[in-house]
């Protein structure tokens, strides 16, 4: 997990807006232990809907410094958990920077 | 990120959960069905195509229903289910399927596997063929059934066994416990609750048994006692139809419940969002009691 790393989503997650909350709710069940929805925060969702299999986790991280007040080792923090938890629970994989970025 | 089961912070009304009727056709003709007055084709043809079904499933999607529960008749005998079913899973709804199982085989216990519903509710009417099959009058049933039991067990589907108490199988109901309870990870959920058919017929009620009869069914099981004493003494859940939860009809036909359809609104010729925040707060149901509901009339208006 650098700031060169570049995340994609699992297509067997998808995101759900609900009564105003940003959920993922897995379609392969077999990659969950339970029947689970995974609520996610604000800087969660921001973070989700951000990761395209393109952009770096530093190119996410810089644009949403210039778009919120929060400081970068905050921000940082943030993440790091958060991708380790959408890591667990295999929403997102680490693109290959042999394979160079995903479509 | 929260890994939960449900949502916990809901506006008063919101459209969570609909229990849909997808068809009123079913390769059995179970003695105390409501729908099977509605099997027959000329009610089928009327029946929503697979692409109103989409596209209500979309409108339902967008406007944050998180559960669906597909039930009929038998939403199986629909050729286009697994169409359905799949679109469901891919809009990210949690599914849960209530079938009698007859129609499950290794190839559709093999999919659901591969997209996992959230359960699936088998009806098991008794543990002989004859008891069996006294309700479902079909030849063969019992055995397809208990074979889709095991099909959707060998894969650790999500499971569960139901039964509804009759005068046919009463003295078949601790032993279809037992049978459940031998599988080890399988709830099973005895109704007693029986209503008329969808033409208004009481014909389901012949086969009903006296309070009684159920009082002493419930004295020959300690956890039927005890489950029976719970839902005396336990205050009532308020009733959230209307409120978090929704009936569609084969027809497509937005209602409160399942039981209360004296009230409709076609979303045929509607959208779903006009349906569920715009006209069912309009509809009556003499049962809900007034403290539950803000919006929905609290007034008898059944005829």
């Amino acid at each position: 997990m650098g700031p060169a790393t570049v995340y994609a989503k699992n297509p067997d997650y998808v995101q759900r807006e609900v009564a105003g909350e940003c959920i993922l709710v897995p379609i392969r069940r077999s990659l969950t232990d339970s029947n689970s929805i995974y609520v996610l925060n604000e800087t969660g969702a921001v973070l989700w809907r951000r990761i395209d299999g393109a952009r770096s986790l530093q190119d996410i991280t810089a644009a949403f410094l210039d778009e919120y007040d929060v400081t970068a080792e905050r921000l940082t923090q943030d993440f790091e958990t958060l991708l380790t938890d959408l890591l667990s629970i295999q929403a997102i994989d680490e693109v290959s920077v042999a394979d160079g970025p995903a479509d | 990120m929260v890994q939960q089961t449900k949502l916990s912070q809901l506006p008063a009304r919101f459209p969570l959960v609909c229990q849909w009727e997808i068809t009123c056709r079913c390769n059995l003709r179970c003695v105390m069905c409501y729908t099977d007055c509605r099997n027959r084709p000329d009610f089928v043809r009327h029946e929503l195509a697979t692409d109103e079904i989409l596209r209500l499933m979309d409108e339902m999607a967008e406007a944050g229903t998180l559960e669906i529960c597909l039930t009929g008749g038998e939403p199986l005998a629909r050729p286009d289910f697994f169409t359905l079913y799949e679109h469901a899973i891919r809009q990210g709804f949690l599914v849960t399927l209530f079938t009698n199982g007859t129609l499950i085989h290794e190839a559709e216990a093999d999919y659901f596997a591969g997209l996992r519903p959230l359960r699936i509710e088998i009806s098991l009417h008794g543990v002989t063929p004859q008891t069996f099959e006294r309700v479902t009058l079909g030849t063969g049933s019992y055995r397809r059934c208990l074979e889709a039991v095991g099909f959707l067990l060998d894969r650790r589907l999500p499971l569960v066994l139901k039964s509804t108490a009759l005068t046919l199988n009463r003295h078949e109901i601790l032993a279809i416990k037992r049978y459940v309870d031998s599988l080890g990870t399988v709830p099973f959920k005895l109704g007693e609750e029986l209503r008329p058919d969808l033409n208004g017929s009481n014909e389901p009620f012949r086969y009903a048994l006296s309070e009684q009869e159920v009082t002493v069914l419930n004295q020959e099981d300690t956890e039927l006692r005890e489950e029976t004493c719970r839902q005396k003494t336990a205050t009532p859940m308020p009733c959230e139809s209307g409120m978090h939860r929704f009936h569609i009809d084969a027809y497509g036909r937005l209602q409160l419940c399942s039981g209360n359809r004296a009230e409709s609104y076609d979303l045929r010729r509607g959208s779903f969002r006009e349906g569920f925040f715009n006209v069912l707060p309009t509809f009556a149901c003499e049962w809900k009691a007034a403290r539950t509901t803000d919006l929905i009339r609290p007034v008898v208006h059944h005829a």
